[in-house]
């Protein structure tokens, strides 16, 4: 069967297509602007990208797992865990340890927990929401338990140039947005990670290694969110055991929005890319429009339910024949 | 002795919450003791009466995560009529159409406009709790004592939450076991398509199902606003997790067309209570809570899982 | 007769500007049972759809028992007492036999919304007696065999009191046994009155069971008349559209595999199998299969077919015994192994097993593959290589050239995609291809173009073990045949040697033994 040509309108097409999202963004920009004199300063967008990066590290990570079929909702606790950990050791209250201690100590124990979630999910073939929901549980009360719910402060000034300097955290997200990007589209591990997301036992039977692929997922998600909490945890300029827990539906709204499915088989860096922007300048937007709290809520909420109407709508347009 | 073990696994839920019983009646006298066991059915009321709400939704599969919001919201309007000088009756009422209403939103958009559950109840979990916020002012709110009286009212020695929660458990079983409505859910579950094709009104089972979770959320918000007396802006907050906890620990699939609410959910809901009275009880401490809680949780997950693969395996294989 | 009992008058049906029926018109005469025949595409489960309530024609009209039928959704077909059994069985494992006949019409206590259970039972009860199940009523289904589930939709349409039931496919799931309990129940219904619309590849069985027949192809009827008005050679040229002579190609080359000792001679064969066990599965299974040679394997269904093929690709890792290929012993290899050894596995459900249906072909085609193209430690997939791979596989299997590449191959016909599966193995040029079923489903101009596809593989030296159900499809397709029966291997037959009756009672086996 032949697939028609949904529209000859090239705009329509376009707005349909994968950078409805982008469009969106682009759209409320333009929208707001104009509203608020403070948006489109140079340094109002800085703060933009500053703020992005983070949340963009853990989605990148998120979109991998959702790409199987799967979610992780522990990111988040994993972050405030990291957090304390390193702050622990980095500290001059603490250890008092160097820097790359306290950063190879994160990552490892975000890749770590990440494996811990992956085996849960392979090894005893359990649903990820319910393991991950279980670690967010656990994790972060262990955070909150060792600590005794109380910041960590005097953090070395070398670890806070990670989060505080712009250049870093970008080239820190870029080269994880990159890597992902590359192995998802030009790899063979980027393609299997598709196929175990579209149909685990017929990528079984095809050969590929489907819980490895699974595994490696929760690794890297855990190992994003590490890194994010670097950044998270170098500009607060505190380990905080609480950090990151107000994100979580942030993180995951955003992936979805960008157009990555909860079913799995399909997601792109791109589209995480294009989500993480738009509810980022959504939120800087509103909060510049100085709006309280309940107003940001409400309108995120809508906006994310909004872009999800449009791309409902979007698929059943360009649904194919049969 | 793998037949024992078998049949031990079928009742896992069971099991595991009269191990919770024996370990802590065994740490502490108290615990066992009639007026605690009491507490704790009162305690598990309000999350027990949203995971009944939220097991009808996820036997469809679907998932509802605006339950707190939903009980947040109905809250907030119950003490803004009640500090206005408004007759209890009528908050009690305003709040169940609040849960209703909202049920309602969630069901358009997840049947209508065809989005997924997932996203729709994350976007009225935004939008409940800063609807919330807004009418709180995010400020604390006390509630007069009626409210109080109705959490602390007692009927025959039980308390009024107990009662609810016994009540909305028991409809909610008699529902999915003896009404053609509640055999439908579990048919939509499995699978939607294929109810279609056999007749079935899906879309009519889906709006329902949501329709009876924001119903329930505001059940749950009443019996919470009758123990607390007052309204904070994390009132509800993270009861949507618990709430699927409990009823998942009872036995419900995340994926559809299995599950019970009696025993299954209630007993759900009473171990995540028992555990935590049991901690307080033996003095442990506060922050080991969601530690324990989200291991037994696990626990009771995996052995679930065991139990289905067990289940399967015995069955006649069909290609 | 003037006007048929049921009658389909002009019915017209288009997706998407894509004619699917173009003026459909035939009569069906009261109590009598309609073969409807035609390759899939043909527009036979279209048309049903439209009768059973699920589809609205565009054009056209129904007339049912003199009054004009158009159906608006598959209760107000049941309404009619019109019942459409699919090939997928609609029925929901999660649920009671009982609640599964009952679940749109359940009796109720007055005007309580409450079920009256005992009422359900005793009805549900004696539908099954009616078509001849003697289980308890509140028995999930999901513990229920194939037949037996097939037995419990029957039920359902008898709880409506149909008149009229569809069957589509109704056999292809089914044991000998189960086949023919089946056709027995379809004898008694009729002389109750019934009538039956039957839709059906296994010409033999339409043949033989119904009293006209209908042959659809692009969504007109090109023939229509009583059974034996029809021959099985102009059955399939109205099918097909151009004369078939035979079914199965030409059969060369099978000289060296005619003699029997050689035939067991495990040196320098390319699969020896000696010894397979598998407790309940799988008796002490020895075989071996040689470059080149087409060997089937024959038996009833659970018989163990399917397991062994499943032991033989390493899906099912608790086998004792020995499996050597190519003259290395496989001790627990993964199936990423076999494959990269040479091994290839096409399993019976493409749908579930063989195809990721949202992906598109390309993607799918390369899904076995894709490890050989990948570059370096990271397995860089460069663009050229891999494409001219899947262009070259499509032509080997002929895959409709009016296909896409990036098409989702859910929107393919079921031969075209069964054609994705098999490119997706012959990719990588396998030594051994293993096929389970390869042809169900497929309408008969694939089917022809499978075997000619292994024929040639055979030929260039690739060792085909194929599993089928149908008798005819082993024999003109084989060079050796293995029977199976309760998880042994009972027989083993040369091409000279081939003879229907032969297998079919080395694979029923005694009838007077306790086993199915």
């Amino acid at each position: 069967m032949i697939r028609e040509k949904v529209t000859a309108r090239p705009l329509l097409d376009w707005f349909l297509s994968e950078y409805l999202v982008l469009g969106l963004t682009v759209a409320l920009f333009a929208t707001v602007a104009p509203l608020t004199p403070g948006l489109a300063t140079t340094a109002s967008l800085l703060k933009i990208l500053s703020y992005m990066l983070p949340l963009l590290v853990v989605a990148i990570g998120m979109t991998l797992v959702m790409i199987t079929g799967g979610i992780d909702l522990s990111v988040t606790s994993i972050i405030a865990l990291t957090s304390v950990l390193g702050a622990k050791l980095m500290s001059s209250d603490g250890q008092g340890a160097p820097l790359l201690a306290g950063v190879l100590l994160m990552l490892l124990v975000g890749a770590l927990l990440g494996a811990v979630n992956g085996a849960m999910v392979t090894l005893l073939r359990l649903p990820s929401f319910i393991v991950t929901l279980a670690s967010m549980m656990f994790l972060s009360g262990l955070a909150i338990w060792t600590t005794q719910s109380k910041n960590i402060y005097h953090l070395p000034g070398a670890f806070l140039l990670l989060g505080q300097r712009l250049p870093v955290a970008l080239a820190m997200t870029v080269a994880v947005g990159l890597s992902a990007d590359l192995i998802l589209r030009r790899t063979v591990y980027g393609r299997w990670l598709y196929a175990v997301g579209q149909n685990a036992t017929a990528a079984h039977i095809s050969g590929v290694p489907v819980g490895v692929i699974t595994f490696v997922a929760y690794v890297a998600s855990g190992f994003c969110a590490a890194l994010a909490s670097i950044m998270l945890t170098a500009r607060l300029e505190t380990g905080s055991p609480v950090l990151g827990h107000e994100i979580l539906l942030d993180i995951i709204g955003a992936t979805v929005v960008g157009g990555t499915s909860l079913f799995g088989g399909k997601g792109k860096v791109a589209w995480t890319c294009f989500g993480v922007l738009f509810l980022t300048v959504l939120d800087n937007a509103l909060n510049l429009m100085n709006l309280s709290e309940f107003a940001i809520t409400i309108i995120k909420g809508g906006m994310i339910l909004l872009a999800a109407v449009l791309d409902s709508t979007r698929r059943r347009y360009t649904s194919q024949a049969l | 002795m793998k037949k024992a073990a078998r049949r031990l696994l079928e009742f896992a839920p069971l099991v595991l919450f009269g191990a919770v019983l024996v370990l802590f009646g065994s740490l502490s006298r108290r615990f066992l003791e009639p007026s605690n066991l009491v507490n704790i059915v009162a305690q598990a009321s309000s999350t027990g009466i949203v995971a009944v709400g939220m097991t009808f939704v996820l036997l469809t599969a679907g998932v509802d995560l605006s339950v707190g919001a939903i009980m947040f919201v109905a809250a907030a309007v119950a003490g803004k009529m009640m500090l206005a000088g408004v007759a209890l009756p009528l908050a009690l009422g305003a709040m169940l159409v609040i849960g209703l209403a909202v049920g309602a939103v969630n069901a358009f958009f997840i049947t209508r406009i065809r989005v997924v559950a997932f996203i729709v109840t994350l976007s009225t979990l935004f939008i409940g709790r800063g609807l919330g916020l807004w009418i709180t002012e995010t400020r604390a709110m006390n509630l007069p004592e009626s409210f109080l009286q109705l959490g602390s009212a007692r009927l025959l020695g039980v308390p009024f939450p107990a009662w609810l929660f016994g009540t909305v458990v028991i409809v909610g079983h008699l529902v999915l076991t003896y009404t053609p409505f509640g055999r439908q859910v579990f048919a939509v579950g499995y699978d939607a398509r294929a109810a279609r094709k056999a007749g079935v009104r899906t879309q009519r089972i889906l709006a329902s199902v949501y329709l009876i979770s924001g119903l329930c959320a505001a059940v749950g918000a009443v019996v919470t606003l009758g123990q607390l007396g007052a309204v904070s802006p994390k009132f509800g907050q993270q009861k949507e997790f618990t709430a699927i906890a409990a009823a998942v620990l009872g036995g419900t699939s995340l994926f559809g067309g299995r599950g019970n609410v009696l025993p299954g959910t209630l007993v759900g809901a009473l171990l995540i209570q028992a555990l935590e009275n049991g901690l307080v009880i033996i003095n442990a401490d506060p922050y080991l809570y969601p530690i324990i809680t989200s291991a037994v949780i696990f626990l009771a997950v995996w052995l679930e899982s065991l139990r289905n693969r067990v289940r399967s395996a015995g069955a006649i294989a069909v290609p | 007769m003037s006007e048929h009992w049921l009658q389909f008058d002009g019915i017209a049906k288009a997706f998407h500007g894509v004619k699917v029926l173009k003026a459909v018109s035939f009569g069906v005469a009261a109590g009598s049972m309609v073969g409807l025949v035609g390759e899939n595409g043909a527009g036979k489960s279209t048309l049903m759809n439209i009768l059973g309530g699920n589809l609205q024609p565009d054009a056209g009209r129904i007339r049912f028992a003199g009054r004009d039928y158009l159906p608006r959704d598959p209760q107000d077909a049941a309404a009619h007492r019109i019942a459409f059994i699919h090939q997928e069985l609609n029925l929901f494992p999660n649920l009671s036999i009982a609640e599964n006949i009952f679940l749109t019409r359940f009796p109720r206590f007055s005007t309580t919304p409450f079920i009256q259970r005992s009422e359900v039972d005793r009805r549900a009860t004696e539908l099954l007696r009616e078509v001849g199940l003697e289980i308890p009523v509140r028995r999930l289904v999901e513990t229920l065999s194939a037949g037996e589930r097939q037995l419990v939709e029957i039920a359902k349409a008898l709880s409506i009191d149909a008149r009229l039931i569809i069957f589509d496919e109704p056999t292809t799931s089914l044991t000998e046994r189960e086949t023919a309990r089946l056709f027995e129940l379809i004898a008694r219904l009729r002389a109750r009155g019934l009538a039956i619309i039957y839709i059906s590849h296994t010409l033999r069985d339409v043949f033989r069971q119904c009293d006209q027949i209908v042959v659809l192809r692009d969504g007109q009827v090109l023939g229509s008349g009583p059974t034996n008005t029809f021959t099985t050679e102009r059955l399939v040229s109205l099918m097909v559209g151009r004369p078939m002579s035979q079914l199965f190609p030409e059969r060369a080359a099978t000289a060296r595999f005619q003699n029997a000792t050689a035939s067991r001679d495990p040196a320098g064969a390319l699969l020896a199998v000696r010894g397979l066990s598998r407790p309940g599965l799988l008796e002490n299974i020895s075989f071996i299969c040689r470059q080149g040679e087409v060997l089937g394997l024959a038996g009833l269904m659970g018989a163990g077919r399917s397991e062994l093929a499943r032991v033989l690709f390493g899906l099912d890792r608790g086998a004792q015994g020995e499996v050597w290929f190519d003259g290395n012993l496989l001790q627990d290899a993964s199936p990423r192994e076999r494959i990269r050894r040479g091994m290839a596995f096409l399993t019976e459900n493409r749908h579930s097993e063989g195809l990721c249906l949202d992906a598109a072909v390309a993607d799918n085609l390369s899904l076995a593959g894709l490890a050989e193209y990948g570059r370096t430690g990271l397995r860089w997939l460069p663009r050229g290589p891999l494409q001219d791979a899947i262009t070259r596989i499509r032509g080997e299997v002929n895959i409709d050239p009016r296909v896409a590449d990036q098409q989702p191959v859910r929107t393919l016909s079921g031969g075209n995609q069964q054609k994705v599966v098999l490119g997706k193995w012959l990719l990588r040029r396998p030594r051994l291809l293993i096929l389970d079923e390869p042809t169900r489903g497929i309408d008969v101009g694939a089917k022809y173009e499978i075997y000619r596809l292994i024929h040639r593989l055979a030929d260039n030296g690739t060792g085909i073990f194929v599993i089928s159900s149908e008798m005819e499809e082993l024999i003109g397709l084989c060079d050796r045949i293995l029977v199976m029966r309760n998880g042994k291997l009972v027989d083993d037959l040369p091409r000279s040697e081939f003879d229907r009756e032969r297998v079919l009672r080395a694979a029923i086996g005694n009838p007077e033994e306790a086993s199915s």
